[in-house]
Formats: C-alpha cells, structure tokens, sequence
C-alpha cells in the first residue's frame, strides 16, 4: 500500500505551528486558544494514526529531511518505539480538553494562550525526540521539550512552584549537557550523527575507552531525566505542584524520555557489538529494584495526593529500568509496555485527583475524606487507576508486572523477580489509603458533600483514560504483539 | 600519561572546565551562582565539541574562489551554534525563575529558600 | 470430551453485571433486591444447566482473549469446577436472602450489595478459570471486591481488621503470582485441564521452592496454619459477610486453589515421589487439632466458628495432600460438607444477635426456649461437625479416614478421632446450654428471628441432613466429586 510520505513531518511541524501562533491565535480568548491548541493535536493525531499503520503493515521507515540521505542528510525515523507517538498524541489531547477549564480557573487569563504554547511545544519535544533518527536532533528536541516542561512547572506563579522549577532546570540541564557531552564524543569516534550509522561504524571501532565514556553520560544523563533512584529529587515537587494536565504529561511521558532515551542507548550499543553491557543491566537492575522500594516508601509518608502520585512515578520508573536491564525478551517487552501503560495510568490518577481539586480546593488526604460520594465518577476511575497500577488484574498495570517478573526468571535472576512482585505490595499500602479516605472515612469537612461531579471537559477526559486502563489490560495482545518485533530485532545481536 | 594529556589539552581543558561548573552548581548556594556554574559547564560541552572539528593549519569552511583546503569541520559549529541557542534559552528562563523567587521570597539563597518552605 | 460453550464465562459475567446494576439503581430498596435475586436465580440456573453434561463428563471450555500465547482468560468447567461452582451458586441465593433481612437497617447497602455480588462473581470465576492466570486474576479480585464489605461498619476496629485482611491476602497473592510465573517459565504452559503439568525432570530444590510458593499463596486464604491470623479478625464484619467469607467464597477459594495446585499443576503422580505434599499434610492435621483448642477457649460465637473453620478447611487440605482417591474424594465433598454446615451456624449467630443482642456463648442459656427452630438447625450443623453418622460431615470423615488408610498413615486417622471429640466439646455445651441450662422461670415463648433471616437457616440445614443421607444418590454433587477424582487420578 503507498502512503503519502510527508506524514512523518507533518506529526513533528503541525504541533510546532500550533505552539507558536497560538499567543496569537488566543490573545485575550482562553477559550479560542483551547480550541486552536486541540485542532493543532487532532492533524498530529491523523498523522500519528497514519504513520502507526503504516509502521503496522511495512515495518520501520524513514524519511530524509529536504532529500538528503543519511548520514549527511537528517533523517527521521519511525519504528515500532515510535509507536509511543501514539500515545503522545491521546495524552496531549486528553489533557488539552482538560485543561479547557482548568487552566482557566488557575492561570490569569492573558497568561492561558502562553500555557497553551508551552503544552504543544512540550507535545512537539516528545514526538521529535522518538521519531528523531539523529542524534543532535536528539538533543535539541529532548531540550525543547526539557525547557517547556521547566516553564510549565512553574507557570501557577505560585513561590513552592518557581522553587520546583528551578530545582527542576538545574537538574534537567545537568543531565542534557551530559547527554551533549556524550553524543559529542560518539561523533568523535564516529564521525557521524545518524544512529543507525553510529551503531554500524561503532561496530569497527571495538571496546575503547571513549565508547565507554560516552556509555557512561548517555546512561547517566538519561537516568536522571527518568527520575531513578538516587537522582529523583526533581521530581516529587515538580511533579506536584505543577497544574494537574501538566503532572499528567510529566508524569506520563516527558520522565518517559529518560526511558526512551536508554532504550536507544541500548538499540546503538546492542548493535555495535562492541561493548559489553553487563554491568550497564546490573547497575540499571538494581537501581530499579530500589527506586520502586524507595519510591514506595516515601510515598506511604505524604498526606498531599499529587506527591504520592508523583513518588509512584518513581517506583514505576523502576519496574521499567529493571525491565531494561534485565536484557531478556519478556522483560524488554514488559518495559516498553509498561512506558504506554503507565502513561494511560498515571494521566487516570493525576488527571482525576485534578479534578477533584478542582471541584473542592482541597489536596490533602485528610481534607479530601468523603469526596468518593461527592464525585463518584471521578473517585471511580481515579480507583480504576490506584487498582491498574498496583498490577491488580486484569487491568493495564498488571500485565507488566507479569512480563517484567516473567523476563527476571527467564533472565535466571529470580530474585528480581521476586523484588518486584513484593516491591508492588509496598504500592498497595498508600494506594489503599487513598481509597479508604475517599470512600470509607467521614468527611473532614462537611461542605464537602455538596461538591458537585467534575464539568464535562474533565469528566471525558478521565472516563476515557480510565476505560483505557481496564481495557488495555484485556487486550494486553495488540501493543504487545506489536512491539514483539523490534524487541526481537533489537536482542538478535544478544543471540537472544 | 603527561604526553597524551598535553597532546589533548583542549579535552582536557573542557572536563576541568566541566567539573569546575558542577562544582558551583552543587556547592554554591547564591542560586545565581548555581547558575553560573551551570553556564560554564555548558560552555566547556561546547568548547568541546568545537575543538573536535578543529584540523590542523585548517581554514574556515567557507566557499569562495578563496577557499583551499583543508577545512576545519564545520559539522560541529553549527551543532554548537544550535547549542547555544538552547542554552541562551535556558539561561533566560532561570534568570526569569529566579527573578520571581527574590520578588516572592526577598532571597536567593538556598538554605534560606529551604527554612521557608 | 469438550464442548466449547458460553456458559462457564456467563455464570461470573451474570453476577458482574448485577453489581453493575446494583451500582447503578441500588439507591432504591427494591432495585437492589430484585438484581440480586434475580442474578443469584439466574446464576444457578445457568450453573445448573451445565450439570447434567458435567456428570456424563462433558467439559465446557470458553477462551475469551489471550495475553500472550497460549495463556489468557480462559474457562473450563470441568467436574472440580463444577463442583465448587454448584456449591457457592447456591448458597449464593439463601445468602442474598438472608442478607435482604438483616441488613435492613445497615447503613451503604448499595456499596455492600454491589460487592456482594462482584464477591460471587470472583468465585464462580476461580472456579472456572481455565488456567493459572486466569484463577490468579480472579483470586486477587476476590481479595479487593471483600475488602469494602470487611471494613463494612467503618470502625477503627473494623479498618485495623480490613488491614490486617489485605496484609495478608495480598502477600498470599504475591506467592501466587510468583509461583504462576516460575510455572509458566518452567513449561510454557499454566493449562488446568492436565492431572499435573510439571514433570520430574525439574529439579527438585525448584519443585519445593514452587510447592511453597503455591501452597503458601492459596493457603493464606484456606488458613492453615500459620497463616491463619486475619481469619479471626476479619470477624467484625456484618455476619452475612463472615457466612460468605467462611463458608462460601474466600476460605473456599483458598482450599480449591490448593487442590488445583495439587491436582492440576503438580499432579499426583509427580508428588507421590517427592516429600512435599507430606509435609503439609503434617501441617494440616496440626492445624486440624489445634485450631480446635483455640475455639474450646472462645466465648464469642463468631470467634468460635472462625477457629472452627480453620480447623475444618484443613480436612480439605489433609484430603488433598494425602494423594489417595478416597482421600481426594474427601476433600472436594467436603467443600459441600463444611460449607452447608458452617453458612448454617452464621446464619443462626447472625439471627441470634439480630433478634436478641447476643453475641457470646455464655449468654445462650435458654435459648432454646426462644428460638427453638433456629437452635434446631445448630444442632444439625453441630451434630455434622463432630461426624455424626447420616449428617455431611460424616461422609468426609468416612472417606477421609479410608483415604489415611489407604495411604498407611493410620494415625492421621487419631487425628480425626481427636478432632470429632473436640468438635463435640466445643459444639455441644452450646446445645446443651440453649435447651437444658435455661434460668429459671423460663417458659416457651417462642419468638423467632424474621422469616429472611429464619427460612434460609433451615433450609441449609435441611441440605446439611441432604447431603449426609443421599450421598450416592446419582444426581447429588457427590457424583462430581467422584468424576473429578477419576480424572485427577487416571481412573
């Protein structure tokens, strides 16, 4: 079947136009710019639409900027990986419908057309850095997206808000310079920038130190931007105190760079040959294993819900490197799900309990005791969400936990396994206490009876993530067997 | 040793540069400070990977009935050109941060932002 | 033979959608009563249907959707399901009846109801789920759906017991899981339709470290010992609760996943030549005896029948692990045995607190001369307990004791013997109180509990009588039991 090739282009530019004419497209018209920016998102959702069915039907393929092939040429890419330009696409839309009245009600009205722009350009970031083929693009777009998440911490105004932010940049920009330093001396040792091509010529070059080198800042770089234990403290406050759309997309894909980001690192490295990446797994196996104890420990101790919201991210993240590092087929695969799914999870929680601090004004467990009857579809999915992601089944959540314990026997490190599968247990302990405040304890306060069910443009939104949680636990099969290729394709080397 | 370290003095330049920066960044407690530093480890990136394209006795890779080789690589120029824009945006942005938190706080220093909170 | 079938997926979809409906029109008293009695009708009759095709040996197979190749949710009702399917739909109905009447004047019926029936649901798909997954699915939301109807009463009391539930159950599905994985690691299957998928040519330091995993998982559920401690605690729910936890879903779930361990994944075969399954039948006389001391010393009712169902589940579990056919038969009959007898004596302390306020043994005195039909089914219950002949509790012990022998463990059957004589002592004081020790001055005046609460009581006990007296009468779940033994045997 012949498609028309400029897709590929279309899915990065239509967003990038839609960031910068949307100030002024909605100068003093939050309501137009909501519109724009989600006209913007529905041509890149065509265009991720088309591109993922094509990628379905023929496999991986690329497209050479203004014609130049690769390596002299830019070259964008479109894999399977690139799949997740998909979800991109739902979340950013979801929390672009959510954000009609949110953003709103808490940002002053000249400065909702500048919150739209900075959503899409942090929209734009993502899809450029996965269908990128190129490894400065790399760079540039995990920056513009980097920079517009920076922004949109910080744009409630509020002081905590700018402190997070700061703290936020400091750490991001640390770790992109890393990355920088790291693809600059990849092109040293290569000479070229194009990824395939890096992976081939690294192949000629053997095991040397600057490999090595530029191993070490890819991974290190990359880890903190996913958040990882011990280099997560950006991310509790950030993550909390930016508006709820924006925790979503934070929470739900931009810490997912870091874990995209390694997972190229691992398609070069894996392909070169050259290097062998042993100690790489372990550390990233371990490192997993503690950030989902740790990340649920902290957890258990927060009374606001966006923090323990944001600390589960961290022991998500986790199950995710561990699945990574654990090099073997089924953990692979439970890893690249588990970016997806936790994406569909993490948005349910976040965008729910925006609602509900929306509707009451309250974010302690505490305050918010009681609002189960008050809202009960939105405690309903944000339940939906606490069941998926503690890996109850046969919800969304579950069927990574399965893949990356069943990857840890078969990559004979049971105990991981077993690391895993307790390390949830701890998850449950605060998630149940979310439940029991919401439903089961009396009403703190009492006038919070009379709150009314989120408007319609945040119900959808949160019906549809929470129905997605449930049913993609069920149809756990299409992404699967969907990634099953690339997973297979990128361990051949492995003679795995 | 002492030989390869002299023959890759740039390199060898940009990492103390680099390291000097994340000193400031993780020691110095005057957020601006912090910043500084962070501008100084971007710079010795790019110094870097400026000093990669450089070749010996080369000229500037600009075409015109002047122009002989050999060229310095001028791959790397405009990667860093493109760098410094994000960087220059970066440093605007946590300048604007930090200009908001001293309007907000009265203070940039970071224990004292950390008492507050 | 199999037929591929909708039925084994209905009979939990019907219970699911009744929850569904209950949350969405249970505000009014009558929506809610008429879903839930209409779905328990409906269950049974769909369960029912399948019953006559179940004792020629036909299996009815329905695969929904698979997670990865050759595993996925999947139904199989095949005589052990069946068995365990007919059981709890059943009592389902006498339950929804009796909960109709005594939670009358109970605060968040809707969200109990609901539950209620989502519980139900989660059984009868434990008791059809075709594969490992699929039973591990259905167990660990089983353990979250009973969860809202423990801490019921929202009390600290209750939240602390609620925790200490989840604790438990929770790392028990943690077990299940991890044993799931390693079987599936090990053969690439987690099929239930084999007597044993795992083969000798493991190891054996797996084998055991997979027999523990297993065992211990489903056995946090059938309470054997040591793993018993939430059992007790979790007695502060209402009582139609504890009849459902005890007698018919949770602790039941626990025992049939123990049997399907046994049966279905090791198999007979491969556990006659390795020590393990010895090993817990050690555990399980232990539980037997001594979860019998401890309901000696219990003066609350409840308490006392939440020691006593400790000590009943592990007759199954004894059964299970004594890997003869008469024991085997034991076990599974005993599902029906102990669950009629136990939903009968919940049925009579939650009449007794309903109609009167008490809730110790030592208030019973006289009873009897109030409550006589209500006391009439506890004798029944109690008299099937301890093994007396022509009730249901004699029919397991008959065979359990054949099966002992059978496999030359002759003193399996003192413990059996120790087991009836403490059963007697902790049973019949109660009777003997309710009818001979009334104060005096007492006279008949008989004023019984409400028809809801008094009508399902006699009729479980009336099945109590049913079961001990027509064992082999073709027909009777019995039959079941037998057709799953010769399956799991090679018969």
């Amino acid at each position: 079947m012949a498609y028309w090739p400029h897709w590929l282009v279309v899915v990065v530019v239509a967003p990038l136009v839609g960031a910068v004419l949307a100030p002024v497209v909605g100068r003093g018209r939050p309501k137009v710019v909501a519109l724009w920016a989600l006209a913007a998102m529905g041509v890149t959702s065509l265009a991720a639409l088309n591109l993922i069915v094509r990628v379905a039907e023929d496999g991986p393929f690329s497209y050479d900027m203004g014609g130049w092939e690769p390596p002299v040429g830019i070259e964008l890419r479109f894999d399977e990986f690139g799949a997740s330009v998909g979800i991109i696409c739902l979340l950013g839309m979801l929390a672009l419908l959510f954000s009609y009245r949110y953003a709103e009600h808490t940002l002053p009205t000249e400065r909702v057309p500048y919150y739209y722009s900075l959503m899409l350009l942090n929209l734009t970031g993502l899809i450029g850095f996965v269908v990128t083929g190129d490894l400065f693009n790399l760079f540039v777009f995990m920056e513009i997206l980097s920079l517009s998440g920076y922004a949109l911490v910080a744009v409630s105004g509020e002081r905590i808000a700018e402190m997070a932010a700061f703290k936020y940049l400091v750490m991001g920009a640390v770790s992109s310079l890393l990355v920088l330093f790291s693809i600059g001396v990849l092109y040293s040792v290569t000479g070229s920038l194009n990824m395939a091509d890096v992976a081939a010529r690294l192949g000629d070059w053997g095991a040397r130190s600057p490999a090595m080198l530029a191993l070490a800042g890819l991974s290190l770089g990359f880890m903190v931007k996913a958040a990882i234990f011990p280099v997560h403290i950006w991310l509790p406050d950030a993550h909390a105190i930016a508006p709820s759309p924006v925790s979503a997309i934070l929470s739900g894909l931009v810490v997912k760079v870091g874990v995209l980001g390694m997972l190229r690192v691992y398609q070069i490295f894996y392909a070169a040959e050259t290097l062998d990446l042993t100690g790489l797994n372990t550390l990233l196996v371990w490192l997993g294993a503690i950030s989902i104890v740790m990340g649920a420990f902290f957890a258990i101790f927060q009374e606001d819900v966006k923090m323990m919201l944001a600390y589960s991210t961290i022991s998500n993240v986790g199950y995710i490197m561990m699945g990574l590092g654990l090099a073997s087929s089924y953990g692979l695969i439970g890893a690249t799900v588990h970016v997806f799914n936790h994406a569909l999870i993490k948005a349910t929680l976040f965008l729910s309990a925006g609602a509900m601090i929306y509707r009451t004004g309250y974010r302690t467990l505490h305050d918010l005791r009681g609002v189960g009857k008050a809202m009960p579809i939105t405690t309903i999915a944000l339940s939906i969400g606490a069941i998926s992601i503690v890996g109850i089944p046969p919800t969304a959540g579950f069927l990574c936990k399965w893949y990356i314990a069943l990857g840890a026997f078969q990559a004979d490190q049971p105990f991981f396994g077993v690391a895993l599968v307790f390390g949830a247990l701890f998850i449950f302990v605060y998630y149940i206490r979310m439940v029991n405040a919401f439903y089961f304890q009396p009403a703190t306060h009492p006038e919070i009876a009379e709150v009314s069910e989120a408007p319609l443009s945040m119900l959808v939104p949160v019906i549809i993530l929470a129905t997605l949680c449930l049913v993609m636990g069920i149809l756990g099969r299409i992404p699967l067997s969907f990634i099953e290729p690339a997973v297979t394709r990128m361990l051949a080397p492995l003679g795995g | 040793m002492i030989e390869a370290l002299w023959n890759n003095l740039d390199y060898a330049a940009s990492v103390v540069l680099f390291l000097i920066g994340l000193y400031a960044v993780i020691a110095k407690n005057n957020l601006v400070k912090k910043f500084m530093g962070l501008n100084i480890m971007e710079t010795a990136v790019f110094a870097f990977i400026v000093a990669l394209g450089v070749v010996e006795g080369g000229d500037a890779p600009i075409h015109g009935p002047d122009a002989h080789p050999p060229f310095t690589n001028p791959l790397p120029q405009a990667l860093i050109l493109t760098g410094i824009v994000v960087a220059v945006s970066t440093t605007a942005l946590a300048l604007s941060l930090i200009i908001r938190i001293h309007r907000q706080c009265g203070t940039i220093e970071a224990d004292e932002l950390r008492e507050m909170e | 033979m199999e037929v591929v079938d909708i039925r084994p997926m209905l009979a939990p979809l019907i219970s699911f959608v009744c929850a569904g409906l209950v949350f969405a029109t249970g505000r009014a008293a009558f929506w809610r009563r008429f879903w839930s009695l209409a779905a328990a009708v409906a269950k049974l009759a769909v369960v029912m249907s399948m019953l006559p095709g179940a004792l020629r040996g036909t299996v009815y197979v329905f695969k929904l959707v698979d997670f990865t190749p050759g595993v996925g949710l999947g139904f199989r009702a095949d005589a052990l399901g069946m068995f365990f399917a007919v059981v709890s739909s059943t009592l389902w109905i006498f339950t929804t009846i009796y909960a109709i009447g005594y939670m009358e004047r109970e605060h968040s019926r809707m969200r109990f109801f609901g539950f209620f029936a989502l519980c139900v649901s989660t059984t009868v798909g434990i008791a059809f789920a075709e594969n490992l997954l699929t039973l591990f699915l259905f167990y660990e939301t089983l353990t979250i759906c009973t969860y809202p109807l423990v801490i019921h009463e929202e009390t600290p009391e209750a939240f602390k017991a609620g925790r200490k539930y989840l604790t438990y159950t929770l790392i028990g599905g943690a077990f299940v899981l991890i044993g799931t994985v390693v079987v599936y690691n090990l053969t690439g299957t987690l099929s239930l339709a084999h007597p044993g998928i795992l083969t000798s040519s493991i190891d054996t330091g797996t084998l055991g470290l997979l027999f523990v995993a297993l065992i211990a998982g489903f056995g946090v559920k059938a309470a054997i010992m040591p793993l018993h401690g939430w059992l007790p605690s979790a007695m502060v729910a209402p009582t139609p609760v504890s009849a459902l936890l005890h007698a018919v879903a949770v602790v039941k779930a626990g025992a049939f996943g123990v049997l399907r361990v046994i049966y279905n994944v090791f198999g007979v075969e491969l556990l006659r030549d390795l020590p393990f399954a010895h090993v817990l039948a050690y555990l399980a006389a232990f539980t037997i005896v001594t979860a019998s001391f401890i309901a000696l010393f219990q003066d609350n009712i409840k308490r006392r029948l939440a020691y006593s169902t400790i000590s009943q589940l592990s007759y199954i579990v004894l059964g299970a692990a004594l890997l003869t056919p008469l024991a085997a038969t034991a076990a599974i009959v005993h599902i029906a045995n102990q669950a009629f007898a136990k939903i009968t004596m919940f049925f009579v302390a939650g009449a007794i607190q309903r109609t009167t306020g008490k809730t110790c043994v030592h208030e019973l005195a006289g009873i009897g001369y109030r409550m006589p039909y209500t006391m009439a089914a506890f004798t029944i219950a109690a008299l099937s307990f301890i093994g007396v002949p022509l009730f249901a509790g004699f029919v397991t012990k008959w065979y359990l004791s054949l099966g002992a022998l059978e496999a030359g463990d002759w003193w399996f059957v003192v413990v059996l013997i120790a087991s009836a004589l403490l059963n007697a002592a902790y049973w019949l004081p109660i009777v003997y109180l309710a009818y001979f020790k009334a104060p005096p001055g007492t006279t008949m005046r008989v004023a019984e509990a409400r028809p809801t609460l008094l009508v399902p009581t006699l009729i479980c006990a009336g099945y109590v009588l049913l079961l001990g007296t027509t064992a082999n009468v073709p027909g009777m779940p019995f039959s079941l039991a037998r057709a799953a033994v010769q399956f799991v045997f090679g018969m």
